[in-house]
């Protein structure tokens, strides 16, 4: 295996954008846009050869990869910061869900970007570099710190290429973070001042932070480094008070930046979650086991009201994304196995259906400038293609059997009904997994009036001329449509992935 | 012969550049109009050649001259070479500026050398006497090269707004210096940190302290002294802006860092007003910034609030709060040089100064805008920049003083959000606004400004990820300093 680094996956299209972005590469929208799809899919590739040789029941790191400058074992070796890579079962899908969608969120752009070719595909590119790193990172300097680079990609594409109010958008997505992501820092930070004072070495390590903490640290400082984590996921994911800057950064967000932005991004908030408020605090996750579902609930009801409200398209998707991420948290507050799972397995789903849904409007917006319902309709006799896609990535989304997101809810309304993390609180796990189970008739209403509105019933004169999708738009969604169907019917083929790493979170917390 | 062998052992650059200002002068009164450039080719030579002198110096061992009134430690020597350096850009600055001063080129050189022989003396002194001598050689400089702009309103009112504020704050200093004198009897740094080690100040020492720092507080421009800084920056010439954003502040603080080792039963108190007066001088440079126009006063404010951060370092009076200043300081050096280089290409070709002057810029010319939004990056503390890891060690280094300090923490923290409106204001006005009406055409040719812009901008990406020696500098460095330090640190 000795083919396969992390360090070029993570690293070959930093350098490919700065390929793209020099002048000596041809200025022709063409040739920059084949080979930067081009690079997309062998990237695509590369990283699911990482899937082949990955072995789920090994709960450590793999493919470990360590750069180190002027020092033997070190990057920044004063503070003990090292430059390491590693997969292990929470973030070998999640690469493999970033590189997938990168490729589509490229093969969709041809139509939708029609300005500065060089600079959007180089910023994509740069974004893939944060995204993998971020989620690869062993080091929680190195995860702070590509969570910040990824800011400057997607400032930049939301305020070139959007739409609307793109300046307001971009300017609130990135306080918003970087609001989030110093009390991410403050955390970090105590942290490693309280390694420091009771082993006396300054580390970031993740493994060292995690399993070899000894010591114990004061309750107060522990739940404030708790709480400072969660902040910044929470913005992140959303968590509801917090989620205000999703709606204007999905909407006025070009359609592949939408893309990435609900399919991946989002899910960086519940990788943190897991990988530090669960792993890192497995005495204080049980304290605000409470938290999480409560939030989570509020989050499900809350969104699929806001909704059931709107008049747009892209904010109905977007209001529906906050919703499904509700579930993820519902699913990490139930603290056993299956819960857990099932949290994981709706990262994946919701990555996927909602790129898909977002790319559809996408194309009804190209083709109709419009995204108002009242304003469509009856579009499913001149689009039948697009029609029968979002039938099916509908249905995904609001639970129809066999497809992936019935999976991935069923799993977590097992696990939260199922667990006892709120033994000794005012309010039962069955009693909220019930609340939580309400949202799946709202969610049936909005979608199932959305396709109704848009495809169904008669049709404007105007939109007679309108074309159906495109080519590269009927790749882009039959590539998603495939995962979403084949691990529907077979879900276990990806929870086999990260079980025993999730078994082996949860031992640590057994309740 | 002994006073030969210091001037060797410890203090080549100055007696280097000495002989450059002798020299300058000369030539000064020698050379016609026409060809009064070779001025500026000597300058530079001397300065290079300086720089180069100061690896000669020993810098794992303390040399003195002068009787003890300059000592040359691994701080001093890092501090020299950074003013050093900061003149040499600040020259390199002038090159297409200079025609503006028409037949006084040669004294503006001339006084841009005096005022960094200024600076070095100040970052060696080791005597209250010698501290007041080098930093009068400084500020009188400076103001006469803040008013360069003869014909120039606001160059006149920058000049006589910097002359009163720093007479009045020179006096402020001094008469801290006489107190100090008064309470020890000593003029040597050495012997005072001695004798107030063994006897108690009294109260009189906090009053003396407080005046004494204050002088030092205007030459950084923290908050309640800040408010020549935009005025000046906006009316001077912007080589001179440059040199008082970044040299002088260097001085001031390596000055600063002298006189902390004085705070020895004060501790807590010199402490807590320290990082007040940093978190104040943030809070007001940031929120002043928020709704500026003119990038000139942009960068005041900024730099304002960047001394704020630098404070932070010194508030903590440990090993590791200073070493995180001095690794701010050199962040702070290449990233602001870098913008004021951009400000000074751009005035040069446009004459114009407004934020909305370049709108667009980066598709009339991409190098210009990527080169000047990273050094804005930087300074707003985004990865991977050399401006985000010195924020980061310097937050490190608060928070390893212990949950007393967190407050600092906090505040400074939330301040770099604030900070981020206005770095990311400029960048967006270059990158996003106004892409079908290009205001500005900006040609961007190989010369020597333009290359040494682009290097910096190259050394801020750098050393964001080579960052591991310029960490052991400062770490060493710091470890040079007297410091009242009573906690026991680990610094490896």
């Amino acid at each position: 295996m000795e083919f396969l680094s992390l360090n070029i996956l993570i690293f070959a299209p930093l350098i490919v954008a700065g390929i793209i972005l020099s002048p000596l590469f041809p200025n022709d929208k063409i040739i920059v846009r084949r080979f930067a799809k081009g690079f997309s899919g062998i990237l695509f590739i590369y990283s699911i050869l990482f899937l082949l040789f990955f072995d789920p029941y090994n709960t450590d790191y793999q493919f470990k990869e360590n750069i180190k400058f002027f020092s033997d074992t070190n990057w920044i070796e004063p503070l003990g910061i090292s430059l390491g890579f590693g997969l292990d079962g929470i973030s070998i899908m999640l690469v493999v869900l970033a590189t997938f969608l990168v490729m589509l969120a490229l093969i969709v752009s041809k139509k939708s970007i029609t300005t500065k070719h060089k600079l959007y595909y180089s910023l994509i590119l740069a974004l893939t570099t944060a995204i993998l790193g971020m989620v690869t990172a062993r080091d929680l300097f190195l995860f702070f710190l590509f969570w910040e680079l990824e800011l400057i990609p997607m400032y930049f594409l939301i305020l070139i290429w959007g739409t609307g109010k793109k300046e307001y958008s971009a300017m609130k997505f990135v306080l918003y973070t970087f609001f989030g992501s110093l009390f991410m820092l403050g955390s970090i930070l105590l942290l490693n001042y309280f390694h420091v004072l009771n082993t006396g070495i300054s580390t970031f390590s993740i493994e060292a932070l995690t399993y070899s903490r000894h010591y114990e640290i004061p309750f107060l400082f522990e739940s404030l480094i708790f709480l400072g984590f969660f902040i910044a996921f929470a913005v992140k994911l959303p968590i509801v008070p917090l989620h205000t800057w999703l709606p204007n950064a999905h909407v006025d967000a070009p359609t592949p930046v939408s893309m990435l932005l609900a399919g991946i991004l989002l899910k960086m908030g519940g990788y943190g979650l897991i990988r530090f408020n669960i792993q890192m605090f497995p005495e204080m996750i049980k304290v605000f086991a409470p938290m999480l579902i409560i939030s989570g609930v509020i989050n499900i009801i809350y969104a699929a009201l806001v909704a059931l409200a709107q008049k747009d398209l892209k904010l109905l998707i977007a209001y529906s994304s906050v919703s499904h991420m509700g579930f993820v948290l519902l699913g990490l507050g139930a603290l056993n196995s299956i819960g857990i799972t099932g949290a994981m397995f709706q990262m994946i789903a919701h990555g996927l259906i909602s790129a898909g849904l977002f790319l559809i409007v996408g194309v009804i917006y190209f083709r109709t400038k419009t995204r108002v319902f009242s304003h469509l309709g009856g579009l499913g006799q001149v689009m039948p293609k697009a029609f029968y896609f979002t039938i099916l990535l509908a249905f995904a989304s609001l639970g129809l059997p066999l497809l992936i997101g019935f999976a991935a809810e069923v799993m977590i309304f097992y696990g939260a009904f199922t667990s006892n993390s709120l033994d000794g609180f005012v309010l039962s796990n069955q009693l909220m997994t019930a609340l939580a189970a309400i949202s799946i008739v709202i969610t049936a209403a909005y979608l199932l009036w959305v396709l109704q509105k848009v495809f169904m019933g008669n049709m404007f004169e105007k939109w007679q001329k309108v074309q159906d999708i495109t080519p590269h738009e009927t790749i882009a969604l039959t590539f998603l449509s495939i995962p979403i169907v084949l691990f529907g019917l077979y879900p276990e083929g990806v929870t086999s992935l990260f079980l025993p790493f999730v078994d082996s979170l949860v031992s640590y917390f057994t309740l | 012969m002994d006073f030969l062998l210091d001037i060797k052992t410890a203090m080549l650059p100055e007696a280097i550049l000495s002989l450059t200002i002798l020299m300058c002068t000369v030539l000064c009164f020698m050379l016609k109009q026409q060809i009064q450039k070779v001025i500026y080719i000597i300058s530079l030579l001397g300065l290079v050649i300086s720089l180069f002198s100061i690896s000669l110096l020993a810098a794992n061992k303390v040399f003195t001259a002068f009787y003890n009134s300059f000592s040359s430690d691994f701080f001093s020597v890092l501090m020299r070479f950074l003013i050093l350096a900061g003149t040499l850009l600040v020259i390199v600055m002038t090159k297409d500026y200079s025609f503006t001063f028409k037949n006084r080129q040669g004294e503006f050189y001339l006084l841009i050398l005096i005022a960094a022989l200024g600076a070095l003396l100040l970052a060696g002194s080791n005597d209250l006497i010698m501290i007041f001598i080098a930093l009068e050689t400084l500020s009188l400089c400076s103001y006469a090269l803040s008013g360069f702009l003869k014909k120039d309103k606001s160059s006149n009112e920058a000049a006589l707004k910097y002359l009163i504020f720093g007479g009045a704050a020179s006096a402020l200093m001094l008469y801290g210096f006489s107190f100090l004198y008064g309470i020890t009897g000593l003029t040597n740094l050495t012997e005072i940190f001695s004798y107030l080690a063994n006897n108690s100040g009294g109260t009189m020492l906090n009053l003396t302290l407080f005046t004494v720092i204050s002088g030092f507080l205007f030459k950084v421009a923290a908050f309640p002294f800040h408010s020549w800084a935009p005025d000046v920056y906006e009316g001077a010439p912007v080589p001179v802006a440059a040199f008082l954003s970044t040299v002088s502040k260097i001085a001031g603080f390596a000055a600063l860092v002298k006189l902390m080792g004085l705070a020895f039963n004060n501790i807590e108190i010199i402490s807590i007003t320290l990082g007040l007066i940093a978190l104040l001088s943030i809070t007001a440079g940031n929120f002043m910034a928020l709704n500026q126009m003119n990038i000139k006063r942009l960068m005041a404010y900024s730099s304002i609030s960047q001394t704020g951060f630098v404070l932070i370092g010194f508030a903590l009076l440990s090993y590791m709060g200073i070493s995180g200043a001095v690794f701010y300081l050199i962040s702070y050096l290449i990233a602001n040089l870098g913008a004021w280089l951009a400000i000074i290409i751009f005035n040069d070709q446009t004459s114009k100064n407004l934020i909305s002057d370049l709108n667009g810029i980066a598709y009339n010319n991409p190098y210009f805008a990527t080169c000047f939004g990273l050094c804005l990056l930087s300074l707003a503390g985004i990865p991977v920049t050399i401006g985000f890891m010195a924020k980061f060690y310097l937050f490190h280094a608060i928070v390893q003083m212990g949950p007393a300090y967190l407050w600092l923490l906090i505040f400074a923290l939330l301040n770099t959000i604030l900070s981020l409106f206005y770095y990311l204001k400029v960048i967006k006005a270059m990158f996003v606004c106004g892409q079908e009406s290009i205001n500005s055409k900006l040609v961007f040719n190989g010369g020597v400004l333009n290359t040494s812009f682009i290097a910096l901008a190259v050394l801020v990406v750098i050393l964001g990820i080579l960052v591991t020696p310029f960490i052991n500098i400062a770490r060493y460095s710091a470890l040079s300093v007297k410091l009242p330090i009573k906690q026991i640190e680990i610094f490896k």
